[in-house]
């Protein structure tokens, strides 16, 4: 869902892929993006339209729902208190902050 | 419909993808998706190759496809599971791989499990028909099919007159086969016991022969040597082989060869550990033994085995046989039964060692088949019984726009369904009832080498899940061929005019001549076990446990008569047993046993043998063998200093031998060493078999017999009310209490003699019997099947009919008149059937010929009743319709 927040508006598949790749820098294949797209869309995360620019290939592109903004920023919040108190500072001591 | 493309062109400048990786990629996405998905994947992999050079770029598309195609095939499966779609896809044609595929077997399923009965009936018939299948053939290959474990088993024969060759025998005519065979040996089945040092002896079944035993089976051990030459010599090392599973059992250390163990009370060396998987002559032989082959010792019960030289065949032995029957003739003189240079034959090992179970194995192969075909037919008959409704389904889908493929596929699918569900049953009834069918069958030890056939199993579902989407897929044809309006219509008028259903009809007469076949077999067999049966063995076989025994080989014969009274008082004195007693042999238990008479009266009788049986005194009232004239035999007859003993006579040898005259009080003998005098004659028992010709045989005690055998059995009747079975274990207790070197080789009931007496047609029949009961369910099946589809099918005529003033009993009456001419039809075709397969029954029967009208005919009526049943159901309903109903429906 972040992919498809940074891909902003041209968020097709294989966009989100990049992005994915790009953030992550590991190889992501084209298939799993599709297939967890359709699963945050079937659960209202997400939602799709075909997008038809002139002598362009029509394309699928997603935008993050109201509900998955803030599935988004309940799991945000969540992680954020679930690290309030951890300090892994004596674990990493060169790599802090 | 045809394919129907986005609509927008690739654009020009689209670089070239490599071809298969793009494909599967196309396969496993959704129309609508494809061309976006191979137009982005081109672009980056035309920057790739700009970038990291066009190898790179190929396997990055490789690495793309392949692992993207799993993902995508598991998208397509549960889009079409969950009835996922995505908005901007609606109403866009051309689903994924797997999606119309799961959305199939989601209706499928729905499907049927709206049809309960009909998925019930059709799973269940097809679950059945494969794992019999399986079973069976599973028995079937290994017991008939499979090469023996022996090396190039062709060339290994059995001798004729098997258990009447004696050492003496034998080696008088060594040296002239030893120039004709390879190897010839001598072979017998012999029980032995293992005692690990002070425990109980426990008993091992044995087989042991003569040195050339493992040259005739051309097997080696995997550890250690077969018997060596000499080591059958009298005075040799005693030795033994082992068999892989008892070798494990007693630790399957290597260095047990060369070890000794107390075998048969003799300490006898291992030289030898077989191989696992090897068994001969059955698989529940532990120990192989050496014997000490004694040329004086002319008290024979051996076999000879042999192996014929390479390239011999057994027709060809004719100069061979003819040579050693010349030198048995020179230099023996034999009885006439007993005349082993007459008619040497040579048998084949496989005839020797499994024609005894081929008969009941091939009988059950063939009934077994002919459930399969029964259960085929039965699955065709509830398809087509489906067409009808299907053929309105299909017209009205495909008018709605469905495409021929996925019609068709639709059934394909629910075909598939059917299939699984019955894989799932079948597997499951197969492995549950393989152990019983085994128990079932006459196999004795030969069960251990069956199998299910797993392999056949998956075979013949996939024959039958073709066969089945075959007759699924006729409704589809029907639609695809064009007629729609035709379907529709003659759907809406409820089928006046339309199909005859001949095909249905043939299906079931051809599945009433079939169930035909088996319960005639059934009939014909059950009619043999009961003359069997009705023939008086001479003993009350109820409330009587039995104990075989194995002695000691090594116990001096004279202590033989003491150690046997005390375990007879010991068993005698057992709670809930009314009296004990021994024998040396049982009745019912074949018809060895048989020595040498003389009569004083008669000193010109030609050389002949009986029935002897030595008994203690107690054998009598325990077995409840009836007195005829004179006194049983007494405990005060116990004493072996005796100048005359005393004999007790059955009917039968006072018949053939003092005919007109009084038995009692004349001089009989086994040798010229003593007379014994007859005290009494007891009421005929059945000795050797269940035949209703009873054979001389006469008694005595064991106290007055100087050659007694090592095995002997004790009989205990237990008080009334009490289960013989429930005796065994204390009785086991007592025995071994007294003499712990003795082991016990068997325990059973009187009954269970009895019933082994009647031989293998009471283990066929109940097998045949349970499986005509299912071919005659499946064939009632069928009838019900078939009559109310054509119920169904003229409803609409029905109910004109009795509009028109029919009564509904004529209804019924000419309903089951239908299905009656059909069974009739069937009936005539299976006689006919039956009359030629019948021989291979012939062997089981007893006293009724194979065509027994007795039997046939109560087998049709069965057949005639139950089918009768299953067509007046669905008759009876098509009589209560309310017509006026009907006409609205329609």
């Amino acid at each position: 869902m972040l992919a498809v927040l940074r891909t902003r508006e041209d968020a097709y598949g294989m966009a989100v892929r990049r992005e994915i790749e790009g953030v992550i820098g590991r190889e992501v294949t084209i298939g799993a993006v599709y297939a967890t797209l359709d699963r945050l869309e079937a659960k209202g995360l997400v939602e799709s339209e075909r997008s038809a620019a002139a002598g362009e290939v029509s394309r699928r592109v997603f935008v993050v729902t109201q509900r998955g903004a803030r599935a988004l920023a309940a799991s945000r919040a969540m992680r954020e208190r679930l690290w309030r108190g951890v300090d892994l500072g004596r674990l990493l001591p060169k790599s802090s902050g | 419909m045809p394919p129907q493309r986005t609509g927008r062109a690739s654009p020009p400048d689209r670089p070239q993808l490599p071809r298969l990786p793009a494909a599967l990629l196309g396969a496993a996405l959704p129309r609508v998706e494809r061309e976006e998905v191979l137009d982005d994947l081109a672009r980056e992999h035309r920057a790739r190759s700009e970038s990291d050079g066009p190898f790179a770029a190929r396997r990055w598309v490789w690495r793309q496809a392949l692992a993207s195609l799993p993902v995508l095939v598991r998208r397509g499966w549960w889009r079409g599971w969950s009835g996922f779609e995505t908005p901007s896809e609606r109403l866009q044609p051309g689903e994924a791989m797997f999606e119309s595929l799961a959305i199939d077997v989601k209706f499928a399923l729905r499907r049927l499990r709206r049809r309960r009965t009909y998925t019930a009936l059709i799973v269940l018939t097809l679950a059945l028909g494969v794992a019999g299948t399986a079973a069976v053939y599973g028995i079937a290959r290994r017991l008939l099919f499979e090469p023996l474990p022996v090396r190039a088993e062709d060339e290994v024969v059995a001798f004729w007159f098997d258990g009447a060759w004696s050492e003496t025998k034998f080696l008088a005519v060594r040296p002239v086969m030893d120039d004709r065979f390879r190897s010839v040996a001598a072979v017998r089945l012999s029980d032995a016991t293992l005692r690990i040092g002070d425990g109980p002896a426990r008993l091992l079944k044995g087989f042991s022969g003569s040195a050339e035993l493992f040259d005739v089976l051309g097997v080696r051990p995997v550890l250690g040597t077969g018997f060596r030459p000499g080591d059958d010599r009298v005075g040799a090392e005693p030795v033994v082989v082992l068999s892989h599973s008892l070798w494990r059992e007693l630790g399957g250390r290597p260095s047990v060869v060369g070890e000794r163990l107390e075998i048969s009370g003799q300490k006898r060396t291992v030289i030898g550990v077989m191989s696992e998987g090897f068994w001969f002559p059955d698989p529940g032989i532990r120990v192989w033994l050496c014997e000490d082959l004694d040329p004086e010792n002319d008290s024979g019960n051996y076999g000879l085995i042999g192996r014929m030289r390479p390239g011999m065949r057994i027709e060809a032995m004719g100069p061979q046989l003819r040579a050693i029957s010349r030198a048995l003739d020179e230099r023996f003189d034999f009885l006439e039964e007993w005349d082993l240079s007459k008619d040497p034959v040579l048998t084949p090992l496989r005839e020797r060692l499994l024609g005894k179970v081929k008969p009941a194995v091939l009988a059950l192969l063939v009934a077994m088949a002919v459930i399969l075909l029964v259960a085929c037919v039965n699955v065709a008959a509830l398809m087509l019984g489906q067409l009808d409704t299907r053929g309105t389904e299909m017209a009205m889908r495909s008018a709605l726009g469905a495409g021929r493929k996925r019609l068709l596929q639709q059934l394909a699918v629910e075909s598939l369904v059917i299939g699984v569900l019955a894989g799932i049953a079948g597997a499951v009834l197969a492995s549950i009832g393989f152990p019983i069918l085994i128990r079932a069958l006459p196999l004795g030890a030969l069960a251990d080498v069956a199998r299910p056939d797993w392999a056949l199993f998956a075979a013949a579902m996939a024959v039958a899940l073709v066969a089945s989407t075959l007759i699924a897929l006729a409704p589809g044809t029907a639609v695809a061929q064009g007629n729609l309006q035709g379907t529709l219509a003659r759907s809406r008028t409820g089928g006046i005019g339309g199909r005859g259903g001949s095909l249905e009809h043939g299906l079931v007469v051809g599945q009433v001549a079939l169930v035909l076949l088996l319960t005639s077999g059934a009939a014909l067999l059950i009619r043999s076990v009961d003359n069997r049966r009705a023939i008086d063995p001479g003993v009350d076989a109820a409330g009587v446990a039995v104990v075989d025994l194995q002695l000691p080989q090594t116990i001096e014969r004279t202590r033989i008569p003491q150690l046997i009274r005390e375990l007879v008082s010991a068993a005698g004195a057992l709670p809930g047993v009314e009296s004990a007693a021994a024998t040396q042999r049982l009745p019912l238990r074949g018809s060895s046993d048989n020595w040498g008479i003389r009569l004083e009266s008669r000193p010109d009788l030609p050389e002949t043998s009986t029935a002897f049986r030595v008994v203690s005194p107690e054998y009598f009232d325990t077995m409840r063998i009836r007195l005829k004239r004179g006194r049983r035999l007494l405990d005060t007859d116990r004493d072996s200093n005796v100048t005359e003993g005393v004999v007790v006579i059955n009917e039968a040898l006072a018949k053939k031998y003092f005919a007109g005259r009084d038995p009692l009080g004349q001089r009989i003998a086994f040798t010229s060493r003593r007379w014994d005098r007859v005290v009494g004659v007891v009421d005929d028992v059945a000795e050797s078999s269940l035949d209703p010709e009873p054979v001389p045989a006469r008694y005595m005690v064991f106290e007055q017999v100087p050659w007694l055998l090592t095995g002997q059995t004790l009989v205990l009747r237990v008080r009334p009310g009490v289960d013989p079975v429930a005796i065994l274990a204390a009785a086991r207790r007592a025995i071994q209490a007294v003499a712990p070197a003795v082991a016990i080789s068997e325990q059973t009931t009187m009954e269970g003699v009895l019933t082994q007496a009647i031989g293998p047609a009471v283990q066929v029949r109940s097998l045949l019997a349970l499986l005509a009961g299912l071919a005659l369910l499946l064939g009632a099946i069928g009838i019900y099947g078939v009559v109310s589809h054509f119920v169904a099918r003229r409803k609409r005529d029905w109910s004109i009919r009795m509009v028109l003033g029919m009564r509904p009993a004529r209804v019924v009456g000419q309903i089951v008149g239908r299905g009656g001419a059909l069974i009739g039809a069937g009936l005539v075709l299976g006689l006919v059937a039956f009359v030629a397969s019948a021989r291979l029954l012939a062997s089981f029967l007893y006293g009724v010929g194979t065509a027994d009208p007795l039997a046939l005919a109560g087998a049709a009526a069965v057949l005639v009743g139950a089918g009768l049943v299953a067509a007046s159901v669905p008759a009876r309903r098509a009589s209560r319709v309310d017509p006026a109903v009907v006409l609205r429906e329609s």
